[in-house]
Formats: structure tokens, C-alpha cells, sequence
């Protein structure tokens, strides 16, 4: 069943383009790459899809409901779209587990009993367990992407976004989170990730949305993508960012 | 008279200054906090509004808004008592500081926590309350101790409103014993035991509420 439908989604910044017509659709318990190089508008497109950042115009079909419509109430989609950002971006006056509880506290109205022991599950989810009552500036970047993706999943979101979800962290830290993708998409989790990691993006299932110039030039498994692409432009970002691949 | 026996007179009076500082200081972080919190809302005519109030309460010296408020109000019919006045000048001109630190502080917030807030689903005001204004008064901690130093310091002004704080009761013993020098340095002493008192319970709460492993830079 498709979850998220996007149709003819374009932003303009004074004028520029940034995304000039994306369409692509994510299925439940899909996981779908979008790839591109700098500046082609792979974050812009992620924060359009639940209207961080405001779309100049196109339809974000979600759940059968246009949210780009006037009479949504967007803080109630967003509750069901859960967001992983590049930085972590950890409360850091909160401990791990005080991070998960927050959004089952006010925005899912939990006690502080039925918070704390959701929190404790999903930080168990992701291994962190034993890391609950630390502070963020006491967790490696890897921890505190856990933390993160902890907080995300805990509001049992329909569908989990990822910008960038290892370019802030080392190569054995990325492998970890590569794996803990895959285990949520094992779990049906519908995931759609951001990212210019090749390494990651070879490392997931699904497939790769390459982005070119605010539009999707190719949709395809990357093994297609990273072997003799007709476009011209997809083959150049792979020779470059994966020369021996 | 001894040295210990000025200073037990005085002390009566170090009641009225700890009232008279601390009424100013509450009256100061309400009025702070309000003005900061209005200007992260970020509306246009408010601003104007609450920049007038900043520059005025900083550009005007404490005993000329005293005056005013406790000398001019009563002749448009609006009596004030000593205390209220002294909040309305001095609590309002620690406001006016205040709000600027306050508004350093809020833009210290790593507006990543915020994008998250707003992306988790939460309103302006639960993001404010959450995640905002609790980092906003640690960062401001620094600025907060300066600012309550500095109310203790004016409070003597109280005296010409006819608040018997520590200095009225040190003039009034000072012209029946002329006995300035002693007096003068009991009134000093007790000042910095109070300072002191206040600065130790200040840094406490500041170390208390300590993010662990935060350090601003």
C-alpha cells in the first residue's frame, strides 16, 4: 500500500528553483535512498515532505490525504512522521531517556510511569539501554544517533525520515547504523534516508532516488545506478564519490 | 557603643534591604523573561513597544524613574508605596538588563532542537517551555548573577523613598553618635555578608541545574 505519494513537488528560494517538480511514491514498510549530489535539494525535500520547510507548490499525498492542504492540522501529521537529523540534535539539557520521554509526554499525554517504561523499551530497541540517565554530551555521535532514532520511533511514527544519518559519525560508527536500519526494515518500518554515503546506501535494500538539479533523474537499485547509467550525470556522481566500486 | 553593637542596629535594617533587593529582582526576571519570550515571538509593533521599554529603562538613571514613580505618580492620583515604587524603577530597569540577556541566551539554543520540536509535532509554547527556556536561563546564569549584584547594590536608593534599610538606619545612628567610620564600615560589611550569602545560593542553583558535560564556550 503506498504511504507517502509526492506529485510534481517544487520549492523556489527567491526565485531559484531549488525543486522543480519531484514525484516518486514510498510503499509501507519500504525503504527508499535519495541520493544526489551537494546541493540538488535532498534535504530541501525531506524538510518539504512534512512541511518544515513550506513546498511553493505539487501535491505530498500521505496516508490518502494531501498535507500540503490548507485545513490540515500539520503538527498531526508530523506526529506520525518521525525525523532523524544529521546532527543528532539531541535536547542537551536532557538525559537519553528524558530525550524519548519528552514527545510521549507532551504530545501523546503518557504518565511519567507509562513514558519512562516506553522510552526504556525503545532505548533497549536501539541498545541504549544502558545509556539512559547519560547526557548527550556524554554519548558518542553513534549513541546519540540511537538516542535519536530511539526518540523518533517512540512516537510510533508511520514512516521514518533520515537526512544524512552518518556523516557526522566514523565509518565504523555508520556501519553500525547501517545495520540498525536494516533491522528496522526488517521490522516493517517504513524508512526513507537521505544520505551521499555510497557505502550506506549500498548497505540498504532498497531503492535509490537519485536527484539532479531538484528533480528525480533515476529510480533504481544502486547496483543499476553504479553500473553504466544512461544518464550521464548519475555515472559521473558514482565514478566520483565510489571510483573503485 | 561597640563595633558589634552598630552592627546589631544595623541589621534591623538589613531585612528591609534583602525585602527590597529581592522584590526587585523577581519583579526584574518576570519582567525580563516576559519581554524576552515577546520579542522571540517576533512581532513587529510589540517589538518597537518593547524596545522603547528597554532603551528607556537603560538610558534613564534608577533615581530619576524612583522620582517619577514615587514623586510624579502621586500628582496624577495614583499614590505608590516605597516598595512598589522601588519595584516598578529599579525591579523595571533589572527587567530592561535582564530581557537583553535573556534574549543572548535564547539565540544560544541550537536551533537544530528546535527544528526537531517543530518536527516531532510540538507547538511554539511547548518548544518554549520544553526545550527553550529551561537552556535559556542556564546560559543566562552569568548575566543573572551580575544583574541580582547590581540590584543589591542600588537598593539603598530605597532610602530616599523612606525605606528603613540598612543605610537610612546607618545616617540615622551615624548623626546621633558621629561615629561615621564604624558605622560606614559595619554598613559595608553587612552589604558584602549579603552579597555573599546571595552569590553562594545563586551558584548553587547554577551548579545544581548544570547540564552535565555542557560546556558554553
Amino acid at each position: 500500500m503506498t504511504l507517502l505519494q509526492v506529485r510534481n513537488l517544487t520549492k523556489n528560494y527567491d526565485g531559484i528553483g531549488i525543486l522543480n517538480g519531484v514525484n516518486f511514491s514510498l510503499h509501507e514498510g519500504e525503504i527508499k535512498v535519495v541520493m544526489g549530489p551537494s546541493g540538488c535539494g535532498k534535504t530541501t525535500l525531506l524538510r518539504c515532505l512534512n512541511r518544515l520547510v513550506e513546498p511553493s507548490s505539487g501535491e505530498i499525498i500521505f496516508d490518502d490525504k494531501d498535507i500540503t492542504a490548507a485545513d490540515v492540522d500539520i503538527r498531526q501529521v508530523r506526529q506520525r512522521i518521525g525525523f532523524v537529523f544529521q546532527n543528532f540534535a539531541l535536547y542537551r539539557h536532557l538525559s537519553a531517556l528524558e530525550n524519548v520521554k519528552l514527545g510521549l509526554r507532551k504530545l501523546r499525554g503518557l504518565s511519567d510511569a507509562e513514558a519512562t517504561q516506553r522510552a526504556i523499551y525503545e532505548l533497549s530497541h536501539v541498545e541504549m539501554q544502558d545509556h539512559q540517565d547519560k547526557y548527550p554530551a556524554h554519548l558518542s555521535g553513534g549513541q546519540q544517533q540511537r538516542v535519536a532514532i530511539a526518540r523518533a520511533l517512540a512516537m510510533d511514527p508511520a514512516v521514518l525520515f533520515f537526512d544524512e544519518p552518518t556523516s557526522a559519525l566514523d565509518p565504523l560508527m555508520a556501519r553500525e547504523i547501517a545495520n540498525l536500519l536494516n533491522r528496522l526494515h526488517a521490522e516493517k518500518v517504513t524508512i526513507l534516508c537521505v544520505t551521499h554515503d555510497v557505502t550506506l546506501a549500498k548497505n540498504l535494500p532498497g531503492d535509490v532516488l537519485f536527484l539532479n538539479h531538484g528533480h528525480v533523474e533515476a529510480e533504481a537499485p544502486i547496483s543499476e545506478l553504479m553500473q553504466n547509467h544512461a544518464s550521464e550525470n548519475v555515472r559521473a556522481f558514482f565514478e566520483e564519490k565510489a571510483p573503485n566500486a | 557603643m561597640t563595633f558589634l553593637e552598630i552592627i546589631s542596629i544595623l541589621v534591623r535594617g538589613a531585612g528591609f534591604t534583602i525585602l527590597v533587593t529581592f522584590a526587585c529582582i523577581l519583579t526584574g526576571l518576570f519582567s525580563g523573561l516576559l519581554a524576552a519570550l515577546l520579542f522571540r515571538l517576533d512581532i513587529r509593533p510589540l517589538n518597537w513597544l518593547l524596545h522603547a521599554f528597554t532603551y528607556a529603562f537603560r538610558g534613564i538613571p534608577l533615581l530619576v524613574v524612583l522620582f517619577l514613580v514615587f514623586f510624579g505618580l502621586p500628582s496624577i492620583g495614583l499614590p505608590i508605596p516605597p516598595l512598589l515604587a522601588m519595584m516598578l524603577s529599579l525591579g523595571l530597569i533589572c527587567g530592561a538588563y535582564l530581557s537583553e540577556v535573556f534574549r543572548g541566551a535564547l539565540k544560544a539554543v541550537d536551533p537544530n532542537e528546535i527544528m526537531v520540536a517543530q518536527s516531532m509535532g510540538m507547538h511554539r509554547i511547548q518548544i518554549l517551555i520544553s526545550i527553550e527556556i529551561p537552556q535559556m536561563l542556564r546560559f543566562s546564569a552569568p548575566g543573572m548573577l551580575n544583574e541580582f549584584t547590581t540590584v543589591l547594590k542600588y537598593s539603598p536608593f530605597a532610602y530616599t523613598v523612606g525605606v528603613p534599610e540598612i543605610l537610612k538606619e546607618a545616617t540615622s545612628l551615624a548623626l546621633t553618635t558621629l561615629r561615621g567610620m564604624e558605622i560606614y564600615l559595619a554598613v559595608g560589611i553587612l552589604y558584602f555578608l549579603i552579597y555573599k550569602i546571595m552569590m553562594e545560593m545563586f551558584l548553587w542553583v547554577e551548579r545544581h541545574y548544570a547540564i552535565p558535560g555542557f560546556k558554553q564556550i
